[in-house]
């Protein structure tokens, strides 16, 4: 998977995704509606417009917000206080708050987020740019899924998936632990000096019979100098133990609530500063409520996956940018969805797709600005609406990718990341 | 390219109508069409036409609702004739021709509007096109005015004209003939003035034929009988015995799971078992192991409940329709709009197995690229219009209460648990949900399901246009009827509450006459005989697939099948006793310089192209070589041991199971459970298909995660140990016995010297378990040549 030229220059060179499962809620965060508060408890008005939700029903109430909301930085952009460190960093945000999408259930709007279609089986943005761009790395590989230790998402392994991609596009999931890839250590009672040997003897083996003009069985036997490469260097780029303290602080690494994403959060860094292309780094897995799927209580949901997020994420945005990582590396937040301005259960919200908010930082992206706006309790988007094939193209843009040539032959059809053509989000290029 | 919300979808119905008016209208003698060179009406059919059709016609056609410009783009006439403009088209004379102005975004004209600009390489067809003399295969000359409908020019597509058995060529070589076969394939070689690849070496031919039948490497055994027997008849009763083998179906029968995406679960959230799925391939593997009658496969499958009620098999052919990926959601799922997502799963399979047409194009708007109307679609659909899901239950009444007793039991401690997880400290949580993990596991396997469907007319769904695709809009209503493009004009729609409508689907499919179904069987057994089929794009037959590298042969086959009786066997042996099938895959490659630079991707068949193992082989031949394979065929799916992340990361973590017997684990790959959210990390590594959509030929990357697999991974290394241990047993040890055992096992045949200097250097102090590993990771036990 060797690097491929770009379709015009790219802005960035790598990716994280900060995939926050399960539906973070724009009015929690970073849409502040003081119209939904003074409505709390009220049905909402006609003017709004009728939406659909996955559980809540027609007649439910307006759900205000506990949250209190202020201007940071230069932008003077509000960010409610459930990210204190994440809004010194808020210079750096594109704000998009005009989201939207199609689905108002997990597994189908995690399908359409990630791969462009309601449906599994088609490829995920991380194969789509791997597809395009090829690897920087040669020991490790070019796209990265980190889960969250809890558990699985409602889409499952498909989500993150090549698709109908050749396989060399598939993602390596990271598990848990100190030894996140699968495959990459030696098995029991093999010694690294024994496995080398054994490496030779096939090298040798294959030598002695092969066609020196067979390009394909020399690709095979190139792939396994590559394994051995992933296998040697690998683990030093996944390392952890030689940071200096003041950069695990930095992301929370050490302290509770915050050590396991902030450690995957440092592992991403690690990766896009060794090459690789494209990162997710999950928030949420499991259960409903460990994800931020708060159907029951958005406020003891939320300030538990803040508290576990915010300060790993201002860390990375930090330490890219004085490492000069930030100009190169593309780092957007998001779920599949918001969360509903009526009530669930009294003190929860439902899912909702039709506006909701996603930021992108770094990677060329103007900071400091808020983009499109929902109405004026957070329902709809009523200015520059946004669907994720916007993001998609947009995401595929700063990269150097251009969404119509991306493409790859499938049941009949060019396929394309994007579907049906998605707009550029003008604001942040 | 826009946003089709901004579309009105009504102007496609309004174009399909005028459209199927005018094919009434024109019954005329098809008016010859202008020729300048040789590939201008093609030209026009295949590049120009569907562009306009597709960026145009809207505007600029007698279907749209209000003319552009005065000007119409769907006759030469109009073309000629132009609009407020002038003319759009001057023949031979493209920088007179407005069209191209307006394309090019030349003077002030930018079309289409608001729209990205077509690319280059369209720009430049519709130059040529005009250079050419804008030949218009639509028209007819300035003398006559008959205009064909696009629908009659579409039934001139190759693939939708009746199979007509072509003469055998005549060529220069007939020595090199076997059967007829050969005399297609060579006729083309001899028209380049080519040389067919000289045969590869009977060990090689035996090794190709035996993973290509059974997905097995030869064994010792029949590598020792073949050797000997030098009569003539030797290679007829090897692909006899194959043919006969019952590893034969397990092997066939994975190429038509992947075709109809085979799972045994519903995907997307809950990923929910489908109880005793497997059914559904054990019917898939027996059918091609009894050879059943390719036309009476697709029946049962299409109607086997509506042919046969009672009857196990046809029950189980059935499944055929509930193996599709299903969103089920908690909440309120809206049952409108489930129902249509599962129709429409269901009506799209059938148009990409059985008539190779990607009709799932045309559920929102009519086909850009294929000549299907939304009307069409809904029409095919309308033939499932009442199928809805019936699980039959086989258990005995006892049985079934003993399940239903313990089910009911666990899930009600199951609850008692998951109340105590709140307010229960860390250590307590961690603790209560590995017991509840452990409940759920205890539930035994459901009792004996097929998972089949059948027709229930009181919760038929009324079938319409829907436009967009989207259910709550409703357009005209339909009944069943086939694909216009393949049927007459006349033929009427079926009545929506029509009696058993899948079995006249089937019939209708399985006509001798169909001009796709024995087309697209036939090439589907080319393709895995020789790696690609003799239309590459083997789920597409349309006026935009790939087109036939042997056109005649393909008719050939597709007739000599219907002679069979549709038996598929008689076409498998013919192929493999074949002087094509024969042919060396690695020639000498000044010989072949002049092919090998003209016909890269091998098309002409000037050799036999290598392939890499897929996925399952892989698996299956380790397993074989080690001596570990379990050769029990048929009955439940097993789920394998996996590292524990991996099923940490289902949604459910208790839907894996690991079955308690170690010898099932050792069992062929098919055999194993097709979840679609757990894939085996070996599978994914070697292009297993993702189990979501059709997949009509599989992927054969390289890359380093496959040497992982195979170096550190756990199947290698467990098989690994146990090929070792087998060495040792058959070889006492002995080095020089145990490459040649190794070899002979692994790769069928002994080593070369040279091999055989550089593995006993090896094992001189390196262990054997790192020998028999090594061999699993040689090109040679990987590919077959």
């Amino acid at each position: 998977m060797a690097p491929k030229p770009q379709h015009h220059p790219a802005r960035a060179r790598s990716i994280i995704f900060l995939y926050m499962a399960g539906g973070p809620s724009h009015l929690e965060t970073f849409d502040p509606k003081p119209l939904l508060n003074r409505l709390h408890g009220q049905r909402r008005p006609k003017e709004f417009g009728d939406v659909k939700y996955q559980f809540v029903s027609g007649n439910a109430r307006l759900l205000g917000t506990q949250r209190t909301f202020r201007r940071y930085g230069e932008s003077g952009i509000e960010v409610s206080d459930l990210f204190p460190h994440l809004a010194g960093c808020v210079d750096d945000l594109a704000v998009i708050r005009s989201c939207h999408g199609d689905m108002v259930v997990h597994s189908a709007a995690q399908y359409e987020l990630f791969t462009g279609r309601i449906t599994p089986g088609s490829p995920s943005m991380g194969s789509w740019v791997c597809y395009g761009l090829g690897s920087e790395s040669e020991s490790l590989p070019g796209y990265v899924v980190m889960p969250d230790p809890h558990g699985a998402v409602e889409a499952g392994q498909p989500m993150y998936t090549h698709g109908f991609l050749p396989a060399v596009y598939q993602p390596t999931m990271f598990r848990p632990g100190a030894r996140p890839v699968l495959n990459l250590d030696l098995p029991d009672g093999v010694n690294l000096p024994q496995r080398k040997r054994t490496l030779r003897l096939i090298r040798e083996l294959n030598e002695a019979t092969v066609d020196p003009h067979d390009q394909e069985f020399h690709a095979r036997m190139n792939a396994y100098d590559l394994a051995f490469r992933m296998q040697t260097e690998a683990p030093e780029v996944l390392d952890l133990s030689r940071e200096p303290r003041e950069t695990l602080d930095l992301y929370g690494i050490g302290a509770e609530p915050t050590n396991d994403y902030g450690r995957r959060c440092l592992l991403a860094r690690r990766l896009v500063e060794n090459g690789v292309r494209f990162v997710c780094v999950v928030s949420g897995g499991g259960a409903g409520n460990l994800q931020w799927d708060a159907h029951s209580d958005i406020e003891e949901n939320h300030l538990r996956k803040a508290a576990e997020t915010d300060r790993p994420i201002a860390g990375l945005l930090k330490d890219l940018k004085r490492r000069g990582l930030l100009e190169s590396t593309l780092v957007v937040w998001g779920g599949e969805f918001g969360r509903s301005p009526e009530a669930e259960s009294s003190r929860g919200r439902d899912h909702h797709n039709l506006g909701f908010t996603m930021w992108m930082a770094g990677g060329g992206v103007k900071g400091g600005q808020t983009i499109g706006a929902t109405d004026a309790i957070g329902l709809q988007t009523i200015d520059r609406p946004y669907h994720f094939r916007d993001v998609h193209a947009t995401i595929l843009h700063l990269l150097g990718l251009e969404q119509n040539r991306l493409t790859y032959p499938h049941l009949g059809r060019d396929e394309r990341l994007t579907f049906i053509e998605g707009k550029l989000i003008a604001e942040v290029i | 390219m826009t946003d089709p919300t901004k579309r009105p979808a009504r102007l496609a119905a309004v174009a399909i109508a005028i459209a199927i008016t005018l094919a009434f209208s024109s019954a005329g003698p098809i008016a010859p069409s202008l020729v300048a060179g040789d590939d201008g009406p093609h030209l026009y059919r295949e590049r120009i036409a569907p562009v306009l059709k597709a960026q145009c016609y809207t505007c600029h056609s007698a279907a749209s609702k209000k003319l552009g410009a005065g000007l119409r783009l769907d006759s030469r006439e109009a073309m000629l004739e132009g609009g407020d403009s002038g003319p759009a088209v001057v023949p031979g004379k493209p920088d007179e021709s407005l069209i191209l102005q307006a394309i090019r975004h030349q003077d002030g004209l930018a079309m289409p509007p608001k729209k990205p600009k077509l690319s280059e390489p369209t720009i430049a067809e519709f130059t040529r096109w005009i250079q050419a003399g804008a030949p218009f295969e639509g028209s007819g000359s300035s003398t006559t005015t008959t205009v064909r409908s696009p629908l009659q020019m579409a039934r001139e597509h190759w693939a939708f004209r009746p199979v007509v058995r072509p003469p055998v060529p005549e060529v220069a070589d007939r020595e090199w003939i076997k059967n007829p076969i050969d005399a297609f394939v060579l006729a083309k070689l001899e028209s380049k003035g080519w040389r067919p690849a000289p045969p590869a070496s009977r060990a090689e031919w035996l090794r190709r034929v035996t993973f290509d039948i059974t997905g097995l490497p030869p064994s010792p055994d029949e590598l020792d009988a073949f050797e000997h027997d030098r009569s003539p008849a030797a290679e007829e009763r090897v692909v006899d015995r194959l043919l006969a083998s019952p590893h034969f179906g397990e092997r066939w029968a994975q190429h038509w799971l992947d075709v109809v995406r085979y799972a045994e679960s519903e995907g997307f959230e809950y990923d929910r078992h489908i109880p005793e799925a497997w059914r559904f391939r054990d019917y898939v593997i027996d059918a091609c192991n009894a050879d059943r009658p390719f036309d009476r496969f697709v029946i049962e499958q299409l109607a086997g409940d509506e042919l046969s009620p009672t009857d196990r098999r046809c029950q189980a052919a059935s499944i055929f329709h509930r193996i599709g990926p299903i969103r089920r959601n908690a909440g309120n799922p809206e049952i409108a709009l489930s129902r249509n997502e599962v129709l429409t799963e269901r009506t799209d399979i059938i148009g990409t197995a059985f008539l190779g047409l990607t009709v799932g194009c045309a559920r929102c708007h009519n086909h850009k690229l294929e000549p299907i109307s939304q009307k069409d679609y809904y029409r095919l659909e309308a033939y499932l219009a009442a199928t809805q899901e019936n699980d039959i239950n086989i258990a005995t009444e006892a049985q079934r209460k003993t399940w239903l007793a313990k089910k009911s039991q666990t899930q009600q401690e199951v609850k008692a648990l998951k109340a105590k997880l709140k307010g229960a400290t860390e250590a307590e949580r961690a603790r209560l949900i590995l017991e509840i993990a452990a409940l759920e596991e205890s539930i035994p396997p459901h009792p004996a399901t097929i998972p089949a469907i059948r027709n229930d007319p009181k919760r038929r769904t009324p079938m319409y246009v829907l436009k967009r695709g989207v259910w709550e809009h409703k357009g005209e209503a339909v009944g069943p009827r086939p694909p216009s493009v393949l049927v007459p004009d006349s033929l009427p729609e079926l009545p929506p509450d029509v009696a058993d409508p899948r079995t006249r689907l089937a019939r209708w499919l399985a006509s001798p006459s169909h001009p796709l179904t024995s087309r697209v069987i036939v090439n589907r057994l080319w393709q895995h005989h020789f790696g690609v089929g003799i239309v590459k794009t083997a789920n597409d037959f349309g006026t935009h697939g790939d087109r036939p590298s042997h056109p005649e042969l393909l008719d050939w086959l597709a007739a000599r099948l219907v002679d069979e009786g549709w038996r598929l066997k008689p076409i498998h042996r013919m192929i493999l006793l074949s002087a094509a099938y024969r042919q060396s895959s690695h020639p000498d490659a000044q010989t072949t310089a002049v092919p090998a630079r003209d016909d890269p991707e091998n098309r002409l068949l000037w050799k036999f192209r290598r392939r890499r193992l897929e996925a399952e082989e892989v698996r299956d031949a380790m397993l074989s070589a080690s001596g570990r394979l379990n050769p029990k065929s048929g009955g439940p799916s097993v789920m394998v041991p996996v590292d524990r992340a991996i099923i940490a990361a289902l949604y459910k973590p208790s839907q894996w199971q690991v079955a308690r017997d170690p010898a099932e684990h050792d069992r062929r790959s098919i055999y194993l459970t097709a979840k679609r959210n757990l894939r085996l990390p070996i599978f994914e590594a070697f292009d297993a298909p993702s189990l979501t959509s059709s997949c009509p030929r599989r992927e054969s990357s390289t890359h380093a995660p496959q040497a992982l697999e195979l170096l550190n991974g756990r199947t290698a290394n467990d098989l690994a140990s146990a090929f070792a241990a087998r060495l040792r047993r058959e070889t006492r040890g002995v080095p020089s016995q145990t490459v040649r055992r190794g070899y002979r096992l692994a790769l069928g045949r002994p080593p070369t010297p040279r091999e055989e200097a550089l593995a006993l250097e090896f094992l001189r102090d390196g262990p054997i378990e790192e020998f028999a590993l090594a061999l699993f990771n040689l090109n040679g036990f990987l590919y077959v040549p």
